[in-house]
């Protein structure tokens, strides 16, 4: 291997992309040459064919045709490992996390190469209005900036990005509710709010411990859960009793729910102190890293399903009864303790081979749908990912 | 950390164990959809008998006897004691064999080897080895663990291994294999084992695993 192979894959993304880009041209330049080459040697033997006086010639130029071909092959074959190995042909780092958001040049099945992905898409749309241009755009800096920044929760760019696409009639008229009310007693209503919130899920939910972060603290803690996750010892939590958290309740910006030996939940408030629930990420409770977060995904495939839909579930509480949508996602959330247990609502089994994505998976799917009258909301019904009769 | 279970192979009256189950089995495996091949694993295990440094006097008898030694595929730089008679376990680093060999206090009777193919499959890690006594590396018998990653707590994860252990053995009879896979069940509390998961557990399930592998190799020889 090249040890320019082997710096590349230490470079920052934009110098992978670059040298990516590079590696394309050289290769279509080999291939070039290989066709020249190819034709060079087809003239050289029609040419001896019809005047046999210059076969010798011939013969001499097709020799050292030859060897130069065996050098563009060569050369070829060693550009094609470097882009293999970084993943352009195959589109594998596509998903990476570490990758800024940035995509490695794609080759297409029809051989153009696309240099971001999200342009691909665009193109294909010609005849999409400006709006859909500008949305898919927008979609593809916030998600950038959301795996760059996960920290910078920029207040405009992310309810625009979250909201204003799929609901805007809801969100925005919260934020004039209380044009009245000083900002004093704003947060002095919020804080009972939140503690109350939690104090009610925390009785309806007792297999369930539940705790809050600031932000910091909560980066803080889970680089510590990676470290305790090492030894086998039983991990200690840093946990804030509910009670004495009355003055900094206003700033709590990360809530963690645990259920013993079954899963460990974030759910990221937004803004810091409020009640209204932004991202929620569902993890296995001997997970542990700077990976654990809201807008997070577990490395095992259960997890990763079930926050899938629980992004969906979010939206939809979000939408459908915004000022208690903290309430119904933490009860959601915690109607999962069966989640290893409880057999599917229609086939009766708990582990279930799902054909399309070929893994044995418990039942992922818990219908979050909102009955009118809120106090039978026990969230009771789970079913595999085949097994779910509707598109929720 | 991950759950495991450990089964081994119980040949049919009267059939005896030969290389081709292994195949076999590991066909199975290979017909789940979205099973991949995951590389071999190799774990090994040694009997160690009690060597009296004076032939004179009679043994103390609060001293074990038989001592198994355990040498884990996943902890290469560990070396795991199991004493059977005393229900207790030790967990000590790999060097440690060369102190027993310095010592010699307790001498190898004989070794075990457990060799195989390993798999990965969603959340599900399996691994079929065989059973192979050391000396003559005569068949002994065939294993298989399977690991379930999300979750290291024994009893929440009780009702998905079972449901695995079913689809098992229903994959292994429709495929006509000559036996069924036996589950090696354990008390964890008799040997002062907790809920969460830990490679002590996995001793455990090896040594009472390698003892019904015995018993049924001599019952069907």
């Amino acid at each position: 291997m090249e040890p320019q192979q082997q710096a590349g894959s230490g470079d920052a993304p934009p110098k992978q992309v670059a040298q990516a880009m590079d590696r394309l041209g050289r290769a279509a330049r080999l291939i070039a040459e290989i066709r020249l080459g190819a034709d060079r040697i087809l003239e050289a033997l029609l040419v001896s064919n019809e005047n046999p006086r210059l076969s010798e010639k011939a013969a001499e130029l097709t020799l050292g045709e030859e060897d130069a071909m065996r050098r563009h092959f060569l050369d070829l074959r060693t550009v094609g490992k470097q882009l293999e190995d970084s993943g352009v042909l195959s589109g594998a780092l596509r998903s990476r996390g570490n990758s800024w958001g940035l995509h490695m040049p794609l080759v297409c099945p029809d051989g153009a190469v696309v240099a971001y992905a999200w342009k691909r898409q665009l193109a294909g749309q010609a005849g999409a209005s400006a709006v859909d241009r500008a949305r898919l755009a927008l979609k593809a800096f916030s998600d950038q900036k959301r795996r760059i920044f996960p920290q910078l929760e920029d207040d405009q760019l992310n309810r625009s990005n979250n909201d204003t696409i799929k609901f805007p009639p809801t969100k925005r008229p919260r934020l004039s509710h209380r044009p009245t009310q000083s900002p004093n007693i704003d947060s002095t209503e919020q804080k009972p709010m939140l503690a109350d919130i939690l104090k009610s899920i925390q009785t309806e939910a007792p297999g369930v411990t539940i705790s809050t972060y600031q932000r910091l603290e909560w980066s803080k803690r889970a680089e510590s859960l990676a470290s305790t996750m090492n030894d086998s010892s039983l991990e200690q939590p840093k946990e804030q009793i509910l009670s004495n958290l009355s003055a900094s309740f206003n700033e709590v910006a990360v809530i963690e729910l645990v259920a013993s030996g079954v899963f460990r939940v974030l759910v990221s408030l937004h803004p810091a102190g409020s009640t209204d629930p932004d991202a929620v990420a569902f993890f296995s409770p001997n997970e542990g890293g700077s990976y654990l977060h809201s807008r997070g995904m577990s490395v095992h495939h259960v997890f990763k399903h079930v926050t899938e839909y629980a992004d969906k579930a979010l939206q939809y509480f979000q939408s459908s009864d915004p000022n208690k949508a903290l309430s119904h996602l933490l009860s959601w959330i915690c109607s999962h303790q069966s989640l290893f247990t409880k057999n599917c609502s229609k086939c009766s089994k708990l582990l279930a081979m799902d054909k399309s994505l070929a893994l044995l998976l418990p039942p992922v799917h818990r219908p979050y749908l909102l009955n009118s009258k809120d106090h039978d909301q026990d969230f009771a019904t789970a079913y595999h990912i085949g097994c779910s009769s509707y598109d929720v | 950390m991950p759950v495991k279970w450990l089964m081994h192979f119980q040949p049919n009256q009267g059939t005896t164990l030969t290389s081709q189950v292994m195949a076999e089995a590991c066909a199975v495996a290979e017909s789940f959809p979205g099973v991949s091949r995951d590389g071999r694993w190799r774990s090994s295990m040694t009997f160690y008998r009690a060597v009296p440094r004076d032939q004179s006097l009679p043994a103390p008898s609060d001293l074990p006897r038989d001592l198994i030694g355990i040498s884990l595929h996943d902890l290469p730089n560990e070396y795991l004691f199991v004493m059977r008679s005393q229900r207790l376990i030790l967990r000590a680093h790999s060097s440690v064999q060369t102190v027993m060999d310095k010592l010699q206090s307790y001498k190898g009777r004989f070794f075990i080897n457990f060799e195989g193919l390993q798999y990965k499959w969603g959340d599900f890690k399996l691994r079929i080895g065989k059973c192979l006594y050391n000396p003559n590396e005569a068949l002994r018998g065939i294993v298989m663990e399977v690991e379930y990653l999300p979750l290291s707590s024994i009893d929440k994860s009780q009702r998905v291994m079972e449901e695995f252990y079913e689809i098992w053995r229903e994959a292994v009879a429709s495929k006509l294999l000559a036996g069924q896979f036996i589950n090696t069940e354990v008390n964890f509390v008799e040997y002062g084992l907790g809920d969460s998961y830990t490679p002590q557990h996995t001793a455990v399930l090896y040594g009472m695993c390698v003892v019904q592998v015995i018993a049924s190799s001599n019952k069907n020889q």
